[in-house]
């Protein structure tokens, strides 16, 4: 019997990422009566092959059902994409900046600056983490945190298995990290050179993620090297990349975890500095946990794209603030500010 | 929102920003009167607050005579208990609450001190005249 395949051009729209064009083949190449697809993502254009007998109009619609809930359709026309985008713009750059005027005016006030007295126990450190999740250190933990919980929850990812995962990742690694340190007594590579190295390459991140929230990317489509988009449609897949990042940011420079991680070293025991770090990671848990939460409900609320934008914008400013004071602590630059 | 409404908005925040940023330069001068530095049996010591950042952040002190720094932490947990000073080359995560003393030899008028935190967000200077 002789099958007839036919050749379809449908127009698709929602796909704002080069890790859209795998996830829309994956899912077309699910169907049985698809033989092949593929998405162009400069023309937003799908072209799959079919032996199925229906017409355009009913496969477009068959199609849109599956990939709809990731967020993208399928149209025999072009629908011509309303122009509101341009507005929404305006209001996101205020917005962000607002954040960001609040969030150095916050660090400047020197209400962070409490001092903690006497000896570190698992409740002064809770109180250390509630303080540093918001201190300085969200410039780079936090920014971080919300560029990339705001462009998963862009990607249509999964993201609520995703984020927990990661803050699961965070406490247990914490917890474990402080442990040994506890345990060992000395310090074990707290290397200011490799901290600040990781400070640079998360701010790096956030920028290149803030430009891609702010959709400057979006237009050509080409975003970010291959790679990265590897690295993020892994995170959809696996658990074990969201883990690993919590795991990291017991690194990243910031000024309280290397704090906590000296009074872990002289804690003197193995339970002792689990308990101290645990109770640190848990003290940061509520204002990271309402980053990475917080991003996820908005991207699937109707201020969507204004929540992106204004994340895109706020993640920029924390970005070029993490760069430029990661460059003065390695000693490339004087310090350009002090706040 | 109308366009020019948020253009000025904007601006208006980022000099909003830029004062946060730049009037901390003020400060710093004012700083200067500040009188840190003493001389015992011929040792001339600096003593540097750190918590929440240093104070103060411009110091002057006398060149020609070996020096060493007292760098004071009080429960600091923040980025500056962890000091870099580049020029001596000390890197070491303060102890929470106590003294640390750093020699730093004996300096050249006209020499600059630099010390700033690890993450690079707090810094402090030390003039030689």
């Amino acid at each position: 019997m002789l099958i007839m395949m036919k050749t379809y051009t449908f127009h698709v729209s929602g796909t704002h990422c080069a890790a859209c064009k795998i996830l829309i083949e994956d899912i077309l190449g699910e169907q049985n009566f698809i033989k092949r697809s593929k998405v162009d993502l400069k023309r937003e254009t799908v072209e799959i092959e079919t032996d199925s007998e229906k017409n355009a109009e009913k496969l477009a619609s068959i199609l849109t059902s599956k990939i709809k809930p990731n967020g993208y359709t399928l149209s025999v026309d072009k629908i011509v994409e309303t122009k509101k985008d341009d507005g929404v713009i305006w209001k996101a750059i205020p917005i962000g900046l607002v954040f960001l005027v609040l969030f150095f005016i916050l660090q400047k006030s020197g209400i962070l600056n409490l001092g903690i007295g006497g000896k570190t126990t698992p409740a002064t450190s809770f109180i250390i983490g509630l303080i540093a999740s918001v201190s300085s250190c969200l410039a780079i933990v936090g920014g971080l945190v919300l560029s990339l919980s705001a462009k998963i929850s862009q990607d249509k990812i999964s993201d609520t298995k995703t984020f927990l995962l990661f803050h699961l990742g965070r406490l247990v690694s914490f917890a474990i990290l402080g442990g040994i340190l506890g345990l060992i007594g000395n310090a074990i590579g707290i290397s200011f050179l490799f901290s600040a190295i990781l400070g640079l390459v998360a701010s790096i991140v956030m920028l290149l993620l803030g430009l891609n929230l702010l959709g400057i990317f979006a237009k050509n489509k080409i975003a970010l090297p291959s790679g990265i988009f590897n690295f993020f449609r892994k995170i959809e897949h696996e658990t074990f990349t969201p883990l690993i990042i919590g795991f990291a940011t017991f690194f990243l420079p910031c000024g309280f975890t290397q704090s906590m991680q000296v009074a872990t070293i002289s804690s003197g025991s193995f339970m002792s500095g689990f308990l101290i770090m645990f109770a640190f990671a848990l003290g940061t848990l509520p204002m990271l946990a309402f980053l990475s939460f917080g991003s996820a409900s908005f991207a699937h609320g109707k201020h969507a794209p204004l929540f992106f934008k204004s994340a895109g914008v706020v993640v920029i400013g924390l970005g070029i603030f993490a760069f430029l004071a990661g460059l003065a602590g390695l000693g490339i630059i004087n310090p350009l500010f002090s706040i | 929102m109308n366009k020019t409404v948020s253009v000025i908005i904007t601006l208006g925040l980022i000099f909003a920003v830029g004062i946060i940023f730049a009037g901390d330069s003020k400060t710093k001068n004012t700083g200067q009167a500040v009188q840190n530095s003493e001389i015992k049996s011929g040792i001339q010591y600096i003593t540097i607050d750190a918590r929440g950042g240093y104070s103060p952040q411009i110091s002057t002190a006398k060149a020609g005579i070996p020096t060493k720094l007292i760098i004071k932490t009080n429960g600091t947990y923040d980025c500056s208990a962890s000091l870099v000073i580049r020029s001596v080359g000390f890197q070491k995560i303060l102890p929470q609450t106590g003294e640390t003393e750093i020699d730093i030899g004996t300096k050249n008028v006209g020499e600059k001190l630099q010390g700033v935190c690890g993450m690079g967000m707090y810094s402090f200077q030390i003039n030689f005249s």
